[in-house]
């Protein structure tokens, strides 16, 4: 009855003209740049993150929560038409989508990918809803000790979950820790690597860093290129899957939802590796694995839906530990500080409004994508015309007037172009961004939880093991450090036996 | 040998050098009462283990060799030195010009570098571009965007 009321309550807060418009505003931008490549949805949520800073706080995470689940419905549609994913948790839907399209199925693999991101984007709602009132029960008995426990775990999962090299990974990490500690001392009240420089005094800000490695980077990475796009001239007769469809996807859609939650309550999940994740249980359990990577229409449902019920999962730990999971809950909780608000177990007590608006707004934001992305299929392609001459610039533009914005500073501007190179040499040699964002964010936390931790058990590490949610967690961590370096050290064994077979 | 991996693993080793020293200057205190070098200093510790790490990485890879020079070999890496020193040049020149002329400047530049269109059409484009950002970031949404000594 209480979640139910909640959820009118929430309805009330939704349905406010101003936070339709801003839920509008943010899937619309989310579509947008789903469907265009070249920018992602984290680089759109730190571009406009300074744009909210006159708005509520429940209309900006309406908006940007808009933005980020909006931008995995429209990164389907570059994928199955043009074979180039829209955004990187549309990777996957290539391999089937584009193979769909090239048999005249355009239109069953669009409805399928919108459909299923409509169900799962749904049902990781519903969990949301379920899920979050006790998790913030559980987080009022947190302390030091078990915050740094769960924030270190949500660092060792995105090292284990990166794409590339692990080492790299750890070492983005490291370093972000060591940015995040830029500033005065939050304890000793000591100057820390400001170089003599007031405009570091308060730390480097977290919305130019953003904008440098993920917007201005990839625009020069892009800018390199010399390829250009090429659509698939295909005829979409109709967006509705056949019943065939619908009975060879109903469970790839349910198996990806429930995966896709779970990932992002995760600390360390996000949509990127639950698409990845999905399309390869789908293979593994398929009576017809032969077939994907040719056109099965389980390999485009089961990654749509695992990538957006991610997405209302990675909500859970931010808004009920104060957590976030991964780069864009990052930004998300930079938003939400920034407006006054300390996300945690007391969000759900004090500010209500925020919560079960957000959570009513994200059903409302979900139809109205449904009814973006179908019937406007053919908009979306002509926005995939507009030359990126013109977008690039104007990419780079709202980049740095986000970034003056935030202290009406030039120096937050000269920090966006220095982060901007540093992105584009971490993409050259092989280095995520992803990984640095969120320990610069978690960093502050993880730092002030350990030294809290310490002085209260007189300098001893064994605090951790002592308290038993704590010590739960510090465990799963050591296991999942111990098995990426067993892991990695069979791989390099397999590789030299290999080496030396072939000689 | 992997030249990447050697000058990567190089360039965090000398961050991480930096970072210790500067961590213990501030004072590393105890395990009872951390310091404010503490968190500092032992990140510049991880960093440089995981640094050598990549150094010996590197130094391992027989297979084939990876050059420096391939990382910008067959793409337009002039571009993005010209995008770079327009942007540089913008924040040196928008305190002291203000918003619209330096940000016309930058939008005909990069316009012109991103592909080498007519020149009134750069232009047209780049005015509009302007004003559409200053109608909504000025206007709408009240930012305040540098006037410079042409009082806009």
């Amino acid at each position: 009855m209480d979640i139910l009321h909640s959820i009118f309550y929430g309805f009330s807060v939704g349905i406010e003209p101003t936070n339709l418009l801003f839920c509008f505003l943010g899937v619309l931008v989310g579509t947008l740049i789903g469907v265009l490549p070249g920018i992602g949805p984290i680089g759109t949520i730190s571009i406009l993150l300074p744009l909210t800073f006159r708005i509520s706080p429940v209309s900006a995470i309406i908006m940007l929560a808009g933005v980020y689940y909006g931008s995995m419905y429209g990164g389907s549609t570059t994928s199955i038409l043009v074979n180039i994913p829209g955004e990187a948790a549309s990777v996957v839907t290539c391999l089937d989508g584009y193979e769909m399209a090239k048999q005249g199925r355009a239109g069953p693999a669009l409805g399928i990918a919108a459909f299923g991101s409509f169900i799962a984007g749904t049902l990781g709602i519903v969990g949301l809803m379920f899920v979050a009132a006790p998790l913030a029960e559980l987080g009022l008995r947190f302390g030091p000790p078990e915050y740094f426990s769960v924030i270190l775990f949500g660092m060792t999962l995105i090292t284990y979950l990166s794409h590339g090299s692990v080492i790299n990974a750890l070492i983005m990490g490291a370093f972000g820790i060591i940015l995040s500690c830029v500033g005065i001392d939050p304890i000793h009240g000591s100057p820390r690597m400001t170089f003599n420089t007031m405009q570091l005094w308060d730390g480097v800000d977290l919305v130019p860093i953003a904008m440098g490695l993920f917007g201005v980077s990839e625009i020069l990475i892009n800018v390199e290129q010399t390829e250009n796009l090429e659509i698939l001239k295909t005829k979409i007769k109709s967006f509705f899957p056949t019943a065939a469809d619908w009975i060879k996807s109903k469970g790839a859609i349910l198996r990806g939802t429930l995966l896709g939650f779970l990932l992002g309550v995760l600390p360390g999940g996000n949509p990127i590796i639950a698409s990845f994740l999905s399309y390869g249980l789908e293979k593994r359990i398929s009576k017809e694995p032969e077939k994907f990577g040719r056109g099965a229409i389980e390999g485009v449902a089961g990654p749509e839906s695992a990538n957006n019920s991610c997405t209302s999962g990675a909500f859970v730990p931010l808004f009920t530990l104060g957590i976030p999971s991964n780069a864009a809950m990052a930004l998300m909780f930079g938003a939400l500080l920034i407006h006054g608000i300390r996300p945690g177990p007391f969000l759900l007590k004090d500010h209500p409004d925020l919560f079960w608006g957000v959570i009513s707004s994200m059903y409302i934001g979900n139809v109205m994508l449904l009814i973006l992305n179908l019937p406007l299929i053919p908009m979306w392609v002509q926005v995939l015309k507009v030359p990126r001459r013109i977008l690039y610039p104007i990419i780079i533009l709202f980049c740095i007037i986000g970034s003056y914005c935030v202290k009406n500073n030039i120096f937050d501007v000269v920090t966006m172009i220095i982060f901007g190179i540093l992105g584009y040499l971490f993409k050259k040699f092989e280095y995520e961004s992803a990984p640095l964002i969120l320990a610069f964010v978690l960093g502050p936390m993880l730092e002030l939880n350990l030294r809290q931790s310490l002085i209260l058990s007189n300098g001893s590490f064994l605090i951790f093991f002592k308290r038993p949610i704590s010590a739960v967690i510090i465990i799963i961590s050591l296991i999942f450090i111990a098995s990426s370096l067993i892991s990695l050290f069979l791989k390099r064994k397999k590789r030299n036996i290999q080496g030396e077979l072939i000689k | 040998m992997d030249l990447r991996d050697l000058l990567s693993g190089l360039f965090w080793l000398v961050i991480s050098g930096f970072v210790c020293l500067e961590s213990t200057r501030l004072g590393t205190g105890t395990l009872d009462y951390p310091g404010a070098g503490f968190i500092p200093f032992w990140s510049g510790v991880i960093l440089g283990i995981l640094a050598i790490l990549v150094i010996v990485r590197g130094g391992l890879k027989r297979k084939g060799e990876r050059r420096i020079t391939d990382l910008w070999t067959g793409v337009r890496w002039g571009k993005v030195i010209w995008i770079l020193f327009s942007l540089f040049l913008y924040c040196l020149l928008l305190p002291t010009i203000g918003y619209i002329i330096t940000t016309f400047g930058l939008m005909v530049f990069l316009l012109y570098v991103m592909d080498r269109s007519k020149v009134w059409i750069v232009a047209v484009s780049a005015s509009i571009i302007i004003l559409v950002s200053y109608l909504g970031f000025h206007i709408l949404l009240d930012a305040k965007l540098p006037k410079g000594v042409f009082g806009f």
